[in-house]
């Protein structure tokens, strides 16, 4: 499996990483990765609600010292 | 009035670098309808946008339509869009940056088409349900833009999204400065535009004998400084504002328990307000077309509407605002026509 494509959406505030986010997984085949790094601890409520919306999987949400990684994966269809 | 003085000088600057350039040209002359300027032709109280009367849809009341739509970029946002930018010009604040605005389309529309002019880059974020008309208008005017779902904030107000998003680009630090807001919601600004054009025009186009305006919540820029304008002339004059329902499909107009009430709202110049749902608006706005031959916006029907419920008799002589014209909205209205029109 190759890496996940990645997002820099660090330094940048809510709703722009998930307004991001969402164009980026709307260019991706079901079934594939994308990984986010924020800075907006907004994200961390932002990122699950925006999964669940679109009816993706978020995989993964870890804190590395001031940076969130989300990683999504795209749901069917 | 600031806004006159510097679309003066601002257009004999462009004449005189023409001049020491060739041959002397033609200078604008507003009883010829010659501008110098595409700028020269957004309203003001010696160029005002028509009132035209209203003769069947209101009958027998004495109402009138101020069309916004004879703007040149299409609405009543070029008033706000050059007082805006005139705003932000004094105050130094574009020097080097590029703009960034939420907007349901119009005041994108004017911004671009200022911006172009000037040399400024524009992006405008956008909520749902803006015709597609208005994204290629703004994309054709060398905009960039950022639609935005309603589910993009589900944490705060779900139908500011489009605001949210536009104060994340202007404030994100990963943007270091490089963006300034007009901020046509917070930005006083706005209001001005109509106290020193809007508002007096309409006093000299009715000789003073305006007894209600009419008009929707929105930016509230317009009942604002209209109202606030009217107001300051005759106390008694009576201002009403259009509001729409909870998930209302009206371009350009606000419930104000859905949205965030705009900072510049001032309650205290509104004596009325009418609510309007979205199948009442699209039926007068039917009507405006059908009889009365005015290719309106959707917001004109919901503000048409209101004047309609008020008592013509107690209310003399009424002007509303059409911040519109139809030509935008070709989409909308088809979803609206159903098959109605079509050839069995």
């Amino acid at each position: 499996m190759t890496a996940p494509q990645t997002l820099d959406c660090k330094g940048l505030l809510c709703p722009l990483p998930v307004y991001k986010a969402s164009q980026a997984l709307n260019r991706l085949q079901p079934g594939q990765l994308l990984r986010v790094e924020c800075t907006d601890p907004g994200s961390l409520a932002d990122f699950p609600a925006l999964a669940r919306q679109r009816g993706d999987t978020l995989v993964s949400a870890t804190e590395q010292g001031d940076v969130q990684v989300f990683v999504l994966k795209k749901g069917s269809e | 009035m600031a806004v006159r003085i510097r679309n003066r000088r601002q257009s004999d600057r462009m004449t005189s670098a023409r001049n020491d350039a060739g041959p002397r040209k033609l200078a604008s002359d507003l009883s010829r309808r010659r501008y110098g300027d595409v700028r020269e032709l957004i309203a003001s109280p010696e160029n005002p946008t028509p009132l035209v009367r209203l003769n069947r849809v209101l009958a027998p009341a004495e109402g009138y339509l101020k069309l916004e739509w004879f703007n040149p970029f299409g609405s009543v946002k070029d008033r706000t869009a050059r007082a805006l930018l005139e705003g932000l010009r004094a105050r130094g604040a574009l020097d080097g940056r590029e703009l960034v605005e939420p907007t349901s389309g119009n005041t994108g529309i004017a911004l671009a088409a200022l911006a172009a002019l000037d040399g400024l880059r524009l992006t405008v974020t956008i909520p749902s349900g803006v015709p597609e008309e208005k994204l290629v208008l703004l994309r054709m005017l060398g905009a960039t833009v950022m639609p935005t779902p309603d589910e993009l904030c589900p944490v705060d107000n779900p139908r500011d999204g489009a605001i949210a998003l536009a104060h994340a680009v202007a404030e994100s630090p990963a943007h270091a400065g490089r963006y300034v807001m007009p901020n046509q919601y917070a930005n006083p600004d706005n209001v001005r535009a109509h106290y020193e054009t809007t508002g007096p025009e309409i006093w000299e186009q009715t000789e003073g004998r305006v007894r209600t305006f009419v008009a929707g919540f929105g930016t509230c820029g317009t009942i604002t400084g209209v109202g606030r304008f009217l107001k300051e002339r005759d106390s008694s004059i009576r201002i009403v504002a259009v509001e729409p329902q909870r998930g209302h499909r009206l371009p350009g107009l606000k419930n104000l328990q859905e949205s965030k009430p705009p900072t510049i709202l001032d309650r205290s110049v509104i004596d009325d307000v009418i609510h309007v749902p979205d199948e009442p608006a699209y039926a007068m706005a039917k009507r405006l077309f059908r009889e009365e031959a005015l290719i309106v916006g959707p917001s004109t029907g919901a503000i048409v509407q209101a004047m309609r419920e008020l008592d013509g008799e107690t209310h003399g002589l009424t002007v509303g605002i059409s911040p519109d014209g139809g030509q935008k909205y070709a989409s909308f209205y088809r979803d609206i026509l159903g098959e109605e029109g079509m050839a069995p």
